[in-house]
C-alpha cells in the first residue's frame, strides 16, 4: 500500500481549512483525522478516504454560512461594504480608458488598440474592481473572509443572471446572454481576492494551531 | 416533568449565582431550540464529558439514524455557543488527530434553560393527540 493512501486526503483538508476559521480548522480536521484512522484500520484506507471526502463536501455549506449565524453584523457588514466599494468604483475604469483614449487621440491613430481598450481592456478593468472588493470584503470579514464574499458573488450573479435575461426579453437582443460570461468571471474575481487575502493571511495547511 | 427535572437536578449544582440570575430573567425570553440545536444538546447531556466533535457526532447517527457531517455539527455549537447554551474548552493534542487537540462542549446553565423551554413546548404541543397511537 502507498504511505500516502493512510493520510486523510490533502485537497479535502485544504478545502475545509480555506473556509472555516483557525478555530473550526483545528478541531474539524482533528475530529476528521480520528475517525480517518479509525475507519481505515477497520475499513481500508479507499473506504476511509471516500468517508473523508463526503464528510468535506457535507460539511461545507454549514461552514460557509455558519459565519451569518455566529456573526452575522460583521459578515453583513463586510458585504455592503464591498458592494458599496464596487458602486463607488464601477466608472473608474471607463473613465480612465476613455481619458486615455482622448489624451492620445487612440481612435485616429491606432484604431486597433481603440477597439481593444474600448472593449477587452475594460472588462480586464473590471475584473480587477473585483478582485479589489473581493480583498477589500476579506479584508473587513477578518476571521471568516470566505463567507461575505461568496454571498456577494452570489448576488451579482444572481443580479446578472436577471438583468441579462430581462434584458434579453424587452429588447429581443439575446446578445445580452453572452455577456454573462464576463458577468460571472466578475463574480468569481471577487471570490479570487478573498482566497488571495485568506491565503496571505494563514497558509490553508490545516496544520495544528501554535501556542 | 420528568425528564426536564432529571435534567436540571443533573447540572443546577454546577452553576453560579449569576446563572440562576440569567436563568430567572430568560424565562420571561422565548428562545426555544431549533430541531438539530435539541438533538446536538441531547447528545451534550448524554455524553457529559466526554462531548467532543466526533463523539458528538457519533452519538446522533447512533440514535436518529441519519448521516450527520461534522461541518453541521460544529456550525450547530458554533451558534449554541455564541447564544451562550453551550461553553468549550481545548484538551491535550493527540497523535492520532494529527497533533490537534480535542475540543469539548459542555451546557450551560442558559442552555439548560432553552431546553426545558423547548420540550415544555413541544409536550404541551403534542399532549393530548396520542401520536403514539395515532401514526404506529
Amino acid at each position: 500500500m502507498t504511505p500516502h493512501l493512510n493520510l486523510p486526503p490533502r485537497g479535502a483538508a485544504w478545502l475545509i481549512s480555506l473556509f472555516a476559521s483557525e478555530e473550526e480548522t483545528h478541531s474539524i480536521l482533528g475530529d476528521l483525522s480520528e475517525e480517518f484512522s479509525r475507519l481505515a484500520s477497520q475499513s481500508g484506507s479507499a473506504f476511509a478516504r471516500r468517508w473523508y471526502w463526503r464528510q468535506t463536501l457535507k460539511s461545507l455549506p454549514h461552514i460557509v454560512f455558519s459565519a451569518f449565524q455566529v456573526a452575522p453584523w460583521s459578515t453583513g457588514l463586510a458585504v455592503v461594504a464591498g458592494f458599496l466599494l464596487r458602486r463607488l468604483l464601477a466608472h473608474l475604469p471607463d473613465f480612465a480608458t476613455f481619458a486615455l483614449i482622448d489624451r492620445f487621440q487612440i481612435h485616429e491613430h491606432h484604431f486597433g488598440l481603440y477597439l481593444f481598450l474600448a472593449s477587452t481592456a475594460l472588462d480586464i478593468e473590471h475584473i480587477l474592481i473585483f478582485l479589489l472588493v473581493g480583498c477589500f470584503v476579506a479584508l473587513l470579514a477578518r476571521k471568516r473572509e470566505m463567507a461575505p464574499a461568496i454571498l456577494l458573488a452570489l448576488f451579482y450573479v444572481a443580479l446578472s443572471l436577471v438583468g441579462s435575461t430581462v434584458g434579453a426579453i424587452r429588447t429581443g437582443e439575446y446578445a445580452y446572454l453572452l455577456r454573462l460570461s464576463w458577468y460571472f468571471t466578475d463574480a468569481l474575481s471577487i471570490v479570487l481576492g478573498a482566497l488571495f487575502v485568506r491565503t496571505l493571511r494563514r497558509p490553508a495547511t490545516g496544520q495544528p494551531l501554535h501556542g | 416533568m420528568p425528564a426536564a427535572a432529571s435534567i436540571t437536578t443533573t447540572v443546577l449544582p454546577r452553576l453560579s449565582f449569576a446563572d440562576l440570575i440569567y436563568n430567572v430573567e430568560i424565562m420571561t425570553g422565548r428562545d426555544y431550540l431549533g430541531e438539530f440545536e435539541h438533538i446536538v444538546i441531547l447528545a451534550l447531556l448524554r455524553l457529559e464529558d466526554r462531548a467532543y466533535g466526533v463523539t458528538v457526532r457519533q452519538e446522533i447517527e447512533l440514535r436518529t439514524r441519519r448521516e450527520v457531517s461534522i461541518g453541521a455539527v460544529y456550525a450547530t455549537l458554533e451558534r449554541l455557543e455564541t447564544k451562550g447554551y453551550v461553553r468549550s474548552h481545548r484538551g491535550e493534542p493527540t497523535p492520532e488527530r494529527g497533533g490537534r487537540s480535542k475540543r469539548f462542549f459542555r451546557i450551560t446553565a442558559k442552555g439548560v434553560t432553552a431546553l426545558s423551554r423547548t420540550q415544555h413546548a413541544l409536550r404541551s404541543m403534542s399532549e393530548g393527540l396520542g401520536l403514539a397511537w395515532r401514526y404506529s
